[in-house]
């Protein structure tokens, strides 16, 4: 047995070996480079007089408005274009793996918007959005609607950047959920249909239970990558109207690359870092996502 | 090294006319503009011999750093577009081999502090978008001591007088000192749409008041009657409302403080809303230079006020509607102040770790010598030069009207007030406040007065006055 | 009846995802004129100028090829470091699991301008800038975290028995791996094969930072279409549709597993 147990160590440290070196030598440095730097006052004007600030950068952060703007901004961003992309794609995925035809069609052009070219398919938005030329107005005057100013109004633009969001990126929940509708076992399907259940009811009480892990990790994943946001928000909007749509992201990169304030971009990649990391703790451990259930002896 | 080709110039402009191809293209050229003062095809491979002799009138040995390699980086610009077709003759002339690297504006801007704050030594030769933050980060080499070695600049040849004042001062540092070349110019100037105009009896405005009255007047239905750049940051409104601040006797920054709070300040973005508001089109609020050359070019909006860059688009009946009938006209000036209208002179300088520094400087002094602005204006570059802005070839690449109408703006522009405001080292600092301030007074968010005050006070506080 | 109204959520949802390449495909067969005209024109007459154009210049090939070699080296390199270390995770429990666990997760937490200077000064001291395998290093890096975490996941959907008794006939942990565990794990493979290829096929930023003349993908090349002033609307709808042609044939083959049928039902 204790061979055994040797044996198993080191199977599971050479399985984990590439992994970790890899991600130590990539993320180790960086990491290390930035929570240091968010401790002075380095910026790319004056890169010899640096000097240690401590706190100073963090009490700054969270005594400007601009910061707590920016983080209910990207909440809102990230809680509602999270919820309606889980939705959507739990539920498209669901309908796709029922139907029976033309079913590689239909994946093809869900998987469209993962496929096209990011600027592309920004710029193409921003064209479609264009109040004047764009074709979003024309149709709406044709349906007999106010042509909206989208990006340019307080009151859409923050919609109109969830709607682009939503359409990229739904494809990716979709894409996970399909792999676990794939993977789950036949039987429990087929006896709820003897029983006679309804298709809502086998929907609530049989796929989403059993889709649970993989909705939670996309959901996960989304999540973080959506708190992150940056392209479609600088080339749409620039953080506009005002700051409306300036998540901390975009506030960061102000700071970081526009002003070359490495040091204050640096604490607030920081701040985003812990929280992201508070948040994701509390949703693992409260859904035992942490650990596997059960594991091999 | 992967070779950058360069695919939207006509193909007339490539390098490799023979003899024949030189007989035939010579009546199309003259046609177009593109002969040279000496009745010479400009680009015709076989006549680069008769074009090395106007350099080889200087007094400085172009060879002296032969074998050397240069790498040369820009953004997607007039000046990068006219300036690597000619590059081969660079290279006959000096020996020196350049590697040319071209970005988008945004992309540009982005990766270009990264390597530069990293300490790399290429690109050697690179256009500076924001001289404060390069200067004052140390990327960029001093010149005075290349301009003063007589093996590598020669001063007659060279013609200082026929530079832009501006452009001339424009590189000196407030250490005395140039870092930079400044490579062209352009001048805030109003483009109208003359059939828009006719069709609703209105004149070319000359003053604030004139161009909300014209504007309401040409704005109906579907289509607007101004718009100019008002999107929520630092390269958007910032540029053409600086411009309305000091055409209305006033300034952004003053010896060192933030000037926008006071009235005159305040009264030239009001107006800069209420225009826009009144006149503009729905959504003007995240207009970049995209939406107004769009909008002009597709007639649904009768006048433009922005960049005399524009004009090269404009007068393009392939890409613009508007071709052929755009007035250009002077900046519009506040109630009893004089015009001044806002201007730019792009500038590249040399990266103070490069290891090719002489290579680099004669590149630059060759791109900006008499000969090659020449050459460059034929194809519609606004070059820092005043012969090159009166040559045939410029005139009819660029337009004449619009040439003029530029020159004027150009003239009228107050170089200084404009300096201490976009080369302060912290300008981003100042300009994205004051760009977000233009964009929430013509969203209607805020008054002109409480959005210039609070920007004012935010951008003080950030640089210390 | 049910049917139908499934057809019908379908065909829209496609529709929706569909909308905005066919506007990008629409403008690529357009003058520049034309593509900001007003109305909008669906019918109009297309001009082929603005592909052969892209046809004919050899960046936009070199955009695809570094892309390509690029998007593949990822997903190999990827799947081949991250699904071992995921099925460990799933399989076994060990001190510190959760938390290595975690930690895989966090290195996609950081916000990317953190990294940027950091990352640029590690390779050029490596001497990996501008190189494939250098781009290939930091994208697989990135996409570590989710090619762990969802084969974790799809590992622990499936049931131990298999692989139990394989160890009950003697077979060594490896052998139980990949003649049973990879097998069974297709289908996740398969999705996180396809998430992992279009992620790094479409990654603009540590491209962009860490690449340069040698290596240019095709969003940072792409990005050059985008003027200062001015956006090439021709080349740039034009090469954003050739470029789609490869990645979907690349998703179409990738897609093999994702079948439905191929459950564990069969494995029984």
């Amino acid at each position: 047995m204790k061979q055994l147990r040797k044996e198993r160590n080191r199977f599971i440290f050479l399985m984990l070996m590439p992994a970790t070196i890899l991600l130590v030598g990539l993320t180790l440095f960086p990491f290390i480079v930035s929570f240091i730097l968010s401790f002075s006052d380095y910026s790319l004007l004056r890169p010899g007089q640096t000097k240690f600030i401590f706190l100073d950068n963090y009490i700054e952060l969270m005594t400007t408005d601009e910061f707590w703007i920016a983080l209910r901004v990207t909440l809102v961003f990230t809680i509602l274009a999270v919820f309606i992309q889980v939705v959507l794609g739990v539920t498209f995925a669901t309908l796709l793996h029922n139907e029976n035809t033309n079913v590689s069609l239909l994946r093809t052009l869900y998987l469209l918007p993962l496929a096209i070219t990011p600027i592309a398919a920004t710029f193409t938005f921003r064209l479609m959005f264009n109040p004047s030329l764009g074709v979003l107005n024309y149709f709406m005057k044709l349906l007999g609607l106010e042509p909206q100013a989208w990006l340019a109004s307080p009151n859409t633009a923050l919609f109109s950047l969830i709607l682009v969001d939503t359409w990229q990126w739904t494809p990716f929940i979709l894409l996970i959920c399909l792999g676990g509708l794939a993977s789950l076992p036949n039987e429990p399907f087929e006896a709820a249909k003897v029983d006679g259940a309804s298709s809502w009811q086998i929907f609530t009480k049989i796929t989403i239970p059993m889709l649970y892990p993989f909705i939670g990790l996309a959901l996960l994943f989304r999540s973080i990558d959506a708190f992150k946001t940056f392209d479609i928000i600088y080339v749409l909007t620039s953080g506009g109207p005002g700051i409306l749509t300036r998540t901390l992201n975009l506030y960061a990169f102000k700071h970081g690359i526009e002003y070359l304030s490495m040091g204050y971009a640096g604490s607030i990649a920081i701040v985003m870092l812990i929280i992201t990391i508070v948040v994701a703790q509390i949703f693992l451990r409260k859904n035992k996502l942490l650990q596997p259930k059960d594991t091999l002896k | 090294m992967k070779k950058k080709t360069f695919n939207h110039l006509p193909p007339i402009k490539q390098l490799n006319l023979t003899r024949r191809h030189f007989v035939k293209a010579s009546s199309a050229l003259a046609g177009a503009g593109l002969l040279s003062s000496y009745g010479l095809p400009l680009y015709a491979a076989s006549n680069v011999d008769d074009m090395m002799k106007m350099y080889q009138s200087a007094n400085i040995d172009w060879q002296s750093q032969k074998g050397s390699s240069i790498v040369l980086s820009g953004l997607e610009h007039p000046w990068m577009s006219s300036i690597e077709p000619l590059i081969p003759h660079f290279k006959k002339l000096t020996g020196i081999d350049v590697q040319v690297q071209k970005q988008s504006e945004s992309e540009y801007v982005a990766e270009v502090p990264v390597k530069l704050g990293a300490g790399n030594p290429t690109p050697d030769v690179y256009m500076v978008w924001s001289y404060g933050q390069a200067a004052n980060a140390g990327w960029l080499e001093s010149l005075d001591q290349h301009f003063d070695n007589p093996n590598l600049f020669d001063k007659n040849w060279y013609d200082l007088n026929d530079i832009f004042d501006s452009a001339k001062s424009f590189p000196i540092w407030n250490d005395g000192e140039s870092y930079v070349m400044s490579i062209t110019a352009e001048a805030q100037t109003m483009f109208a749409n003359q059939n828009m105009l006719d069709a609703a009896g209105v004149g070319v405005p000359t003053t604030f008041d004139e161009l909300l009255s014209s504007g309401k007047k040409l704005k109906s239905g579907d289509v607007s009657g101004v718009a100019m750049r008002s999107k929520a940051d630092g390269t958007a409104g910032s540029w053409p409302g600086g411009g309305f601040v000091f055409s209305n006797g006033g300034v952004i920054i003053q010896d060192g403080v933030c000037m926008l709070d006071s009235p005159e300040a305040i009264e030239a973005i009001h107006y800069y809303g209420t225009i826009l508001k009144e006149a503009g089109p729905l959504g003007v609020g995240n207009y970049h230079w995209y939406e107004c050359l769009n909008d002009y070019m597709q007639e649904v909006c009768a006048i433009g006020m922005d960049s005399s860059n524009f004009a090269g688009d404009i007068e393009n009946p392939e890409k613009s509607n508007a071709a052929g009938h755009t007035t250009y006209g002077a900046m519009v000036s506040g109630p009893g102040k004089t015009a001044k209208p806002n201007m730019w002179h792009w500038m590249s300088g040399i990266n103070s770790k490069s290891q090719n520094k002489a290579a680099a400087f004669l590149f630059l002094t060759w791109a900006n010598s008499k000969p090659t602005c020449l050459m460059s204006s034929a194809l519609g570059l606004a070059t820092t030069r005043t012969s090159a802005w009166e040559s045939e070839g410029f005139k009819s690449a660029f337009g004449a009207q619009a040439a003029t109408a530029a020159l004027e703006n150009l003239q009228n522009a107050d170089g200084k007030i404009m300096k201490d405001c976009w080369f302060h080292p912290q300008s981003g600092e100042i300009l994205t406040p004051f760009g977000i301030a233009i964009n929430e007074v013509v969203t209607g968010t805020k008054s002109a007065e409480k959005a210039m005050t609070q920007a004012t006070a935010k951008i003080n506080k950030a640089i210390g006055a | 009846m049910k049917v139908f109204f499934r057809r019908l959520a379908l065909y829209a949802f496609a529709l929706w995802s569909f909308f905005p390449l066919y506007w990008l495909l629409n403008t690529s067969f357009k003058t520049s004129k034309d593509a900001l005209a007003r109305p909008p024109t669906f019918i109009f007459k297309p001009i082929m100028k603005n592909y052969i154009e892209v046809i004919q210049n050899n960046e936009v090939w070199g955009y695809f090829l570094d892309s390509l070699i690029v998007a593949f080296g990822t997903t190999l390199f990827g799947l081949l470091i991250g699904v071992p270390a995921a099925y460990v995770l799933a399989r076994f429990k060990f001190r510190g699991s959760a938390d290595y666990g975690f930690w895989i997760l966090s290195t996609r937490m950081t916000p990317p301008i953190a990294m940027l200077i950091p990352f640029f000064i590690m390779y050029l001291k490596l001497g990996i800038l501008d190189t494939h395998i250098g781009i290939i290093i930091a994208h697989v890096g990135l996409n570590l975290s989710i090619i762990v975490w969802l084969m974790r996941g799809f590992y622990e959907e499936i049931p131990m028995e298999i692989e139990e008794a394989s160890y009950v006939d003697g077979s060594s942990f490896f052998q139980t791996f990949y003649k049973i565990a990879v097998p069974l794990s297709m289908p996740g493979i398969s999705a996180v094969g396809i998430i992992t290829f279009l992620f790094s096929w479409n990654e603009f930023l540590f491209a962009l930072v860490l690449g340069d003349s040698v290596v240019r993908t095709s969003p940072v090349g792409l990005y050059g279409f985008v003027g200062y002033q001015k956006i090439y609307w021709g080349q740039l709808s034009a090469s954003a549709s050739l470029l789609l042609i490869p990645v979907l044939f690349f998703v179409f083959l990738f897609q093999k597993p994702l079948i439905k049928g191929l459950t564990l039902g069969s494995f029984k």
